[in-house]
């Protein structure tokens, strides 16, 4: 634009200059020449407008192109930028409605992303060691053993069915099913287990293998029955403010774990209900508070299968906290008729604090099969345990878990837990007349505990405990259970290395 | 001994009738969040009258075909309230949680309140669309959810489609092409309405929005009038969001007497009122009179009429291979 406008004015000059030269010209062609340079000049700025105004247009139509460009792109990214968050709202989604895995102290768990369809594999290993002082009269009861190898499988289908398999390889007889049931949920409040299961009776045989405070539970579980085959309706309602159970179940004898058939035509009932009143309120110091009742009653009861186990010796009868029989059936004892149990129970917790207690019934009828004898036996037990953590962890019936679990690199050391207990059991005096020999069984038995729990994670827990044992009655002549153990207090000493995720 | 049982289980079954925390859970599509959300204090406060219960209601909020596959799944739902029927049948005949006949228990086919599909363009409508045939013109960004996902975006695909066989005297070939170049012009497709109200509004993308009435006046108020205008077809199509309480689920929750009380208050003075407020036309006469303004005059046609109803609707267009695969190809 400016080369223009200086061409035209070098032009203009050039001309002006020679006109001056010119001064003798005439004053027509003076005046034809003007007007032609005026046509010329007229011309040219017309030419050089057009060129300005080509040029503006050109401009105009670039920047009009570029913008339109712009905008196409402007969107072209908006919605890369909005498929890229909707693929990543996807992803999320995705995420959510995949299967999840987790591995961790509470075992291995693969769950369906609805929760629907949950398994989980947790798994206990105890390994005990007993060694028993003072036990002239016995032979060979020391030792190291494998009290239990249970891999234990679980889950859930379709949201309210639940299912439990626990088999047991360590009892020398070789691999025994303990827990196999299905349990339908309808509410937590509502519930029908059907299975092998323990039945809902005394409340220490209740607790958790993983949680009891000693290696082998008292006296008074001696009582009791452990695992039956059955069918049985129960639930927590207010989240346990008050939890029922009523089952009908095929009938074993005390402390007996069922065989997984039992063909009879009686049947055993079995109920329980426990109450803890203060679970959900604002009074701390009674939430850990519960009591409650339980009971069962067979009519029908025959043969040995249902007079207690064989443990510890090779005829009915029951053990001591070692697992030695202090008393024994006669080889011709059988139940006979009626049996039933009744068993008041109750814990409180509070802080590291624990106490549980339980009285337990179990009036059995019997007869001697030689002489056609017939009583009806009424034996009692009772226990009374009790605890405190000197690391300050809450006890709880469903175990401790450490505040700081065993990092000796860090100074952690986990939880401390002593606890004691006191039982007795009580053999009724008419079991002696032609049911049972007095000269070997022991017609009572008192025994105390006490011990140290050491949790030193979750999954990881050691104790040791000593046990005394005193019996009345019994230690005559015999060379096998129970007259060698009635013979003397027992006295043992307890080791466990316990893993359970 | 058995005595001793007898009150044992008696004094358990007298323990597990003890009164329950009224929960309810409504499982609804898109773009009902401040609808039922004011509609739950309200009834919320009418129950409590009522009967002195406290009660407490849960939304859920998606797609309407993906929330309808959420309850079939096992998302627990007392009620549903969908953008359609189909999604109610579906719930109906593969998880057998409510009746076939469903729709015949509350009034108006179980539709308390209607609405319609409208266009939401830029403020000013500076590619000065109208109706229809401007949408599926070239240069023309159409934002719509996913037909396969969301109820809204089937009104509206049905409502395009509606338009182009009155205006080609029922020539179904001219329809799914008319449908085709209206999906041509679709950039991006959300599962659901709310997400494409946030593509159009939020990302700034595309020219016009196929939108649910309510949500596009939701737009306006969420997003200032200054930015949007609301443009109203020639012809739209009556979109009928039904609701109905899921049997089985209330039964499982002891929730059946508030669950049929919490629908029926929808058809309550309050609840028309309510309605009205959030943009969906009442059926109450003297409230829709009442809240005329709020709703521009428009020729709608039915499902039932122009397509023979919602099963015949989803198997031709929305199913697997249905005229929606064949004509939509993603931009990609």
């Amino acid at each position: 634009m400016k080369k223009n406008k200086l061409w035209l004015a070098t032009l203009l000059g050039a001309q002006l200059a020679f006109n001056s030269l010119a001064a003798d010209n005439t004053d027509t062609n003076r005046d034809s020449d003007i007007e032609a340079l005026k046509q010329q000049i007229n011309a040219l700025s017309q030419k050089v407008e057009a060129l300005e105004n080509q040029q503006t247009a050109n401009q105009q139509a670039v920047t009009n192109a570029a913008g339109g460009q712009i905008q196409e792109l402007d969107q072209k990214v908006r919605v890369l930028a909005r498929e890229r968050e909707l693929d990543q709202e996807a992803a999320v989604a995705a995420a959510k409605a995949a299967p999840k895995l987790s591995v961790g102290s509470s075992g291995f768990i693969a769950s369906s992303a609805d929760s629907n369809f949950v398994f989980r594999l947790d798994g206990l290993i105890q390994v005990d060691s007993r060694t028993f002082f003072n036990d002239t009269a016995i032979k060979s009861n020391d030792g190291f053993l494998l009290r239990r190898v249970r891999p234990i499988f679980q889950g859930t289908l379709y949201r309210d069915f639940d299912f439990k398999f626990t088999p047991d390889f360590a009892p020398s007889s070789g691999p025994t099913v303990f827990d196999a049931y299905g349990n339908y949920r309808y509410e937590p409040w509502l519930q029908l287990r059907t299975g092998k299961f323990k039945t809902p009776e005394g409340l220490e045989q209740l607790q958790e293998d993983v949680n009891i405070s000693f290696n082998e539970r008292s006296l008074a579980t001696d009582l009791v029955p452990n695992r039956d085959v059955g069918l049985q309706l129960w639930g927590d309602i207010n989240g346990g403010v008050l939890s029922y159970a009523a089952g009908i179940f095929n009938g074993v004898g005390d402390e007996q774990n069922s065989s997984n058939a039992a063909f009879e035509n009686e049947v055993e009932l079995a109920g329980r209900l426990f109450a803890q009143p203060f679970k959900s309120s604002d009074i701390t110091a009674l939430q850990g508070l519960g009591v409650g009742v339980a009971g069962t009653s067979e009519n029908g009861t025959s043969g040995t299968k249902d007079l207690p186990n064989t443990t510890g010796g090779t005829l009915p009868g029951y053990t001591t906290d070692g697992q030695q029989q202090f008393f024994a059936y006669n080889a011709t004892t059988v139940a006979n008729g009626e049996h039933w149990r009744l068993s008041p129970q109750g814990y409180y917790y509070y802080g590291p604090f624990s106490l549980l207690g339980e009285y337990a019934i179990s009036d059995q009828g019997v007869r001697n099969t030689t002489t056609g004898a017939e009583a009806y036996l009424h034996n009692t037990a009772w226990e009374v345990s009790g605890g405190w953590i000197l690391t300050g962890e809450n006890a709880s019936f469903n175990g401790v878990t450490p505040l700081h679990p065993f990092d000796p690199h860090n100074g952690q050391w986990g939880a401390f837990q002593v606890v004691a207990r006191y039982a007795e059991l009580d053999i009724d005096n008419a079991a002696f007349n032609g049911f049972a020999n007095s000269a070997t069984s022991a017609s009572a038995a008192q025994a105390w505990s006490a011990g140290l729990n050491w949790y030193l994670n979750k999954n990881i827990r050691a104790n040791a405990s000593f046990s005394h044992t005193t019996f009345t009655g019994g230690g005559g002549a015999g060379t096998v259970s129970p007259a060698i153990v009635t013979r003397q207090p027992e006295n043992v000493f307890f080791t466990r290395i316990q893993l359970a995720f | 001994m058995k005595t001793l049982l007898k009150i044992l289980l008696v004094l358990a079954f007298a323990g597990a009738s003890h009164a329950k925390e009224i929960k309810l859970l409504n499982v609804s599509y898109d773009p009902t969040r401040e609808l039922y959300t004011e509609y739950n204090a309200a009834f919320t406060k009418y129950w409590k009258g009522k009967t002195g219960d406290d009660v407490n209601v849960s939304q859920s909020h998606g797609g309407s075909g993906k929330q309808a596959q959420s309850v079939i799944n096992g998302l627990e739902a007392d009620v549903v309230t969908l953008a359609l029927a189909y999604d109610i049948d579906a719930i109906a005949q593969q998880a057998k949680l409510l009746s076939a006949d469903w729709q015949k228990r509350l009034p108006n086919n179980s539709t308390p309140y209607t609405s319609t599909i409208v266009f939401l363009v830029r403020k000013g409508n500076p590619k000065g669309i109208k109706d229809w045939d401007d949408v599926v013109k070239k240069g023309v960004s159409v934002v719509v959810p996913n037909p396969k996902t969301s109820g809204g975006a089937r009104w509206a695909y049905l409502a395009a489609y509606a338009y182009a066989l009155e205006k080609n005297g029922h020539n179904d070939a001219a329809a799914r092409d008319f449908i085709r170049k209206l999906y041509k012009n679709v950039p991006v497709l959300d599962s659901g309405a709310r997400g494409s109200t946030v593509t159009f509004a939020q990302r700034g993308i595309g020219d016009v929005l196929l939108a649910w009435e309510n949500e596009a006046h939701l737009a306006l108020q969420e997003f200032g009038a200054d930015k949007f205008d609301i443009v109203t077809p020639s012809l739209s199509i009556l979109a009928e969001p039904p609701v109905a309480v899921v049997d089985k689920n209330v039964k499982r929750h002891g929730t059946k007497e508030v669950a049929k009380a919490y629908l029926d208050y929808l058809y309550s003075d309050e609840g028309q009122e309510i309605a009205a407020k959030n943009f969906y036309r009442p059926r109450n006469e003297t409230i829709a009179a009442k809240y005329a303004a709020n709703f521009n005059q428009v020729k709608l046609v039915s499902i039932d009429q122009e397509f023979g109803g919602w099963a015949k609707a989803q198997q031709t267009h929305f199913a697997d291979g249905g005229v929606f695969d064949q004509i939509f190809q993603p931009q990609n």
